[in-house]
């Protein structure tokens, strides 16, 4: 089992949301989060007042899947978040040890 | 829980092993009728609550019901009885019992009776633990009961709603003399102050507002416990009991006894019904039981409304009655004892309104019939001075509002009195929320009462609308201080105000409030008497209050096509800082979940794009933006199909720019007129706006043209607040600059022709600037004092921003004649203006101007660039 997280730009998140449905993946976790890579946080003037954006608005997504399935979700991600721009966000795919659900006590790909 | 009774009946006993264990046993089985017989009250209460029987009489028959059980009980201890009295508390102690709440029941005994204590207890308890009903019991002397009531100030409230049950009256009475004598009498002023204490700080508690999304019945501001606190210090202080004692004694009129007395019967059964609902003892109005509420309350969904958002304006509606009715009484028993704020800061505010022991008056009532606008200055005054109005005052304001006629709404006195409140207040908040309360503000504007109490059934609104739109404005005011760069930009703060106030107008039919409210804000804002661009400003701020927070959510912000498109809607810096602050406004207004850091931060890189693109305009010079060529190419046949035949003008001179910055008709305007150059060096054409004078230039390029334009400019007194210079291929320059007269607001008074003469004499050479200038400004020159805030002298140069030029921004602080200069020293280096911003604003100047070298290239050179900030930094600091 993997963990895959994604940083994508907030506006994307309904497109990435619905690719991810389409190919039947129903459960994620979302968090609202700022941070910043290669794009920069910057510095605005705007008629004299000074507007320091150290970390950039992100959405961080999370979603636990079976191993055979990580390549088809990373390349939806890919393509729905997708815009060319400096700031399109990345993907990482971390290893799970064990799920367990809560209710039943049911354990891996079960519990998922 | 225990409602399935007849199944239920056989494994009675397993379930009271399960909840009291070993003692259970103690008892006889054929207690079990009488259990069954408590279990059954509910529902009979239930059939009662059904049949339309009222809150009061529910409550009332349940108290008697667990009575005649608690009685026969100790009837049945026969002689081990004697020397006991059982004893009512609280709520039960009232007749108030709520289907599962505690029946607060004392055993008060004689010390010689203590031998037969446990026998009584037993009996007594053990069938009403058996029924599954929550008991706080005690079991007190008299002696126990006094010192308990010294440190435990709620046991001594409890005693006021003390009601002997069964058992020795004696001993009853001998309890509430010794209870009268130590604690009541001669103890009024402290019972009053710990009231208070107590009623502060669950306000604080609980949230100091009645229109949070989940009101707590009991608890939050117009709960029970508001009604209680005001029946037990009426009786404590004043030995009334109930609310007729209070109308008899003057402290209520009929109205108000009335209206508390409905809203208490409402809460009633409200927190009657939400016993049954939950199942337990729950006194909060939880979202996912509201709709529940609704339909058990009779409320029906239409089409623009849904039955909570119904059943929740009523509940708002009588939480309001019970917080106004009881804020009153307290304040008027804080007077009586004397407890009010000292007569310190006494003063008359205005004639008619005065502050008296940190309170506001009206001194002479009857002033009224001939002065109505006194009502708004009252709150006007609240307002700016942030002291309270007087309750009595505000009593009078409430039966006096016939007194806002038709009339009263269109006179612009009292629209300016309003609109003072509401944006030049220290504390505005205030001054609204008594408005409102009073019921002035909905009588002043009749649109508001649409959305009094009006709840919203989402997560997301934690007030009804019409708290949440004053509670915008206190965002306002607290945003005057955090943003306060973004406050500057705005000039019409009234109309920023008052879109705070009404952008939710429309709400309570439907979607499109934003629409609809915008239309509603049309009317209001006409009756007010608003002039017709501020109208125009606040219909744009209702209609577009919602495009902000949807746009930085949803939309690409790196996309400078959609930032261009979102630039064309909000069309000026203003604008758009105002509807930024009311975003900003709205959403930290709503709720908890609609505004976080993060938000903020998606909100802000959304205004600072659209107000950059918007300062610099189209000139971000980006040749990827096909859009821009397309529409100067669709520009360029829309000229030629206005040009007349013979015209031999060559469209291709035109600059993309020009062409996209007029309309055709103009264009072809100015083609015409270029034909006059052959006649005349310089074409003035000049027109009046309604705050500035705009002014076309048409001549012949020449070096230091700009310049000569600004010098003439300042010798007629003309401050210069926007230009845009546009050079055809063919050397034709087209300039529109907006001016505005430093000595004169009337049009007429300016010497047009003397101008235009000037401007010929300097494009030719034949008029001396300099010498003129430095004449002419002399005597002001000594008058520049220091006493003004000086923005830092400061240059920049950017070559970033634009792909074709170098951009200079110029910070200084204005005086006449400056622009001049600084032109003159770019033309001195050979710098060719191509378009320049003109900000001046109050007396700071950040003057933007796009350049190119004089080999047409971007200003590279860091040498030069020293050099050029120096030459620059001269003209543009204090002398």
């Amino acid at each position: 089992m993997k963990k895959i997280e994604a940083i994508i730009k907030p506006f994307k998140l309904d497109d990435v949301k619905e690719a991810l449905n389409g190919i039947g993946i129903k459960g994620m976790t979302i968090s609202e989060v700022k941070g910043y890579g290669r794009q920069k946080g910057h510095k605005e003037i705007y008629r004299g007042a000074e507007y320091i954006v150290d970390f950039i608005p992100k959405v961080k997504m999370e979603i636990i899947v079976d191993a055979t399935q990580v390549d088809e979700i990373i390349e939806t991600i890919s393509k729905a978040a997708h815009t060319g721009k400096i700031g399109d966000g990345k993907i990482f795919v971390l290893p799970i040890e064990e799920v367990i659900r809560v209710r039943t006590g049911e354990k891996g790909k079960e519990a998922i | 829980m225990d409602v399935a009774l007849n199944e239920n009946l056989p494994t009675t006993t397993q379930f009271n092993e399960g909840i009291i264990g070993q003692s259970s046993m103690l008892h006889k089985l054929d207690d079990q009728q009488k259990i069954y017989g408590l279990r059954a009250r509910r529902e009979a209460l239930d059939a009662l609550w059904k049949q339309g029987v009222s809150g009061n009489a529910v409550l009332k028959q349940h108290s008697e019901f667990i009575d005649h059980h608690i009685k026969k009980s100790f009837d049945e201890c026969t002689e081990s009885g004697h020397g006991f009295a059982l004893v009512a508390l609280g709520g039960y102690g009232r007749k108030e019992l709520f289907p599962f709440s505690d029946i607060d029941l004392m055993v008060l005994y004689e010390r010689k009776a203590k031998k037969n204590l446990q026998k009584v207890v037993d009996a007594i308890l053990y069938p009403l633990w058996d029924a599954g009903l929550e008991v706080g019991h005690a079991v007190r002397t008299v002696k126990n009961c006094l010192a308990d009531a010294k440190t435990d100030f709620f046991f001594q409230v409890a005693m006021l709603d003390a009601r002997l049950l069964a058992g020795s009256q004696p001993l009853f009475d001998e309890l509430i003399k010794k209870y009268t004598q130590k604690f009541i009498e001669g103890h009024r002023p402290e019972f009053l102050q710990e009231m208070l204490q107590y009623r502060t700080k669950r306000h604080t508690d609980y949230g100091n507002h009645t229109y949070l999304l989940e009101p707590h019945i009991k608890e939050s501001r117009g709960g029970f416990r508001d009604y209680q606190a005001m029946m037990w210090t009426a009786q404590f202080i004043f030995g009334l009991h109930g609310l007729g004692d209070l109308k008899q004694a003057g402290i209520l009129n009929k109205e108000e006894l009335q209206s508390l007395e409905d809203a208490h019967d409402y809460l009633v059964r409200i927190r009657n019904r939400l016993h049954y609902v939950c199942g337990r003892k729950n006194d909060q109005l939880f979202f996912e039981h509201q709709e529940e509420m609704a339909q058990a309350f009779g409320f029906k969904n239409d089409k623009s409304r849904l039955a909570v958002e119904y059943f929740m304006r009523e509940v708002y509606g009588h939480l309001r009655e019970i917080r106004v009715g009881t804020d009153l009484f307290f304040e008027h028993v804080t007077e009586v004892l004397g407890h009010a704020p000292s007569a310190k800061g006494d003063k008359e505010l205005e004639p008619g309104i005065e502050v008296r022991h940190g309170r506001i008056h009206l001194t002479t009532p009857n002033l009224l019939d001939s002065k109505p606008l006194l009502l708004m200055r009252l709150f006007a005054q609240s307002a700016r001075s942030g002291v309270p109005i007087h309750h009595r005052t505000q009593k009078i304001v409430s039966s006096n509002l016939d007194l806002i006629t038709e009339k009263q709404r269109h006179s612009r006195r009292m629209a300016n009195s309003f609109l003072t409140l509401l944006a030049d207040s220290s504390n505005p908040l205030l001054g609204l929320s008594s408005m409102l309360e009073t019921g002035l503000l909905s009588v002043y504007i009749p649109e508001f009462s649409k959305v009094e109490s009006l709840a919203q059934h989402d997560i997301y609104h934690v007030y009804t609308v019409d708290r949440h739109l004053l509670q915008v404005i206190a965002e306002l005011q607290k945003l005057r201080q955090e943003e306060s760069a973004v406050f500057s930009v705005v000039e019409e703060e009234h109309i920023l105000f008052l879109a705070g106030l009404l952008h939710d107008i429309g709400k309570g039919f439907g979607s499109g409030h934003a629409e609809r409210g915008a239309d509603l804000g049309r009317i209001i804002g006409g009756r007010m008497g608003l002039a017709d661009d501020e109208l125009e400003s606040l219909v744009f701020l209702i209609r577009n209050h919602l495009f902000l927070s949807h746009t930085a959510l949803r939309r690409d912000l790196e996309d400078e096509e959609f930032i261009m498109r979102c630039a064309e809607r909000v069309q000026t810096p203003k604008r758009l800082a105002m509807l930024y602050l009311l975003t900003t406004a709205d959403a930290r207004a709503t709720g908890p979940s609609v505004w976080n850091e993060w938000k903020a931060a998606l909100l802000q890189e959304l205004y600072l794009k659209i107000a950059l693109l918007l300062e610099r305009s189209d000139l971000s010079a980006n040749d990827q933006d096909k859009g821009k060529e397309l529409g100067a190419r669709w520009m360029q046949e829309k000229v030629s199909e206005l040009l007349p035949e013979n015209s031999d003008m060559d469209l291709d001179l035109l600059p993309e720019d020009y062409l996209l910055n007029f309309a055709p008709e103009i264009i072809v305007e100015h083609i015409k007129q270029s034909q006059y150059l052959v006649e005349k060096d310089v074409l003035l054409f000049h027109e009046e706006h309604q705050e500035s004078w705009s002014l076309l230039l048409v001549t012949k390029d020449k070096p230091g043209l700009l310049a000569k334009i600004f010098g003439v400019l300042a010798l007629h007194n003309l401050n210069v607040l926007a230009a845009q210079i546009f050079t055809w291929g063919d050397g034709t320059v087209v300039d529109t600059i907006e001016v505005s007269s430093a000595i004169s607001l009337n049009y007429r008074d300016q010497n047009w022709h003397g101008l235009e003469q000037d401007l010929e004499m300097a494009v030719n050479q034949r008029l001396g600037l300099e010498h003129r200038l430095h004449n002419k400004l002399a005597p002001l020159r000594k008058t520049i004092g220091g006493t003004e805030k000086r923005l830092d002298a400061k240059i920049e140069i950017d070559n970033q921003s634009s792909e074709i030029y170098s951009i200079i921004e110029a910070y200084g602080h204005d005086r006449v004649g400056m622009l001049y200069e600084i032109t003159r020293i770019l033309s001195d280096f050979g710098i060719n203006i191509f378009r320049a911003r003109i900000g001046s604003r109050a007396d700071q100047v950040v003057d933007v101007f796009y350049v190119l070298d004089y080999d047409g290239k971007k200003i590279k050179n860091r040498e030069f660039q020293k050099e050029l900030r120096q030459g620059l930094l001269f003209a543009v600091a204090d002398e």
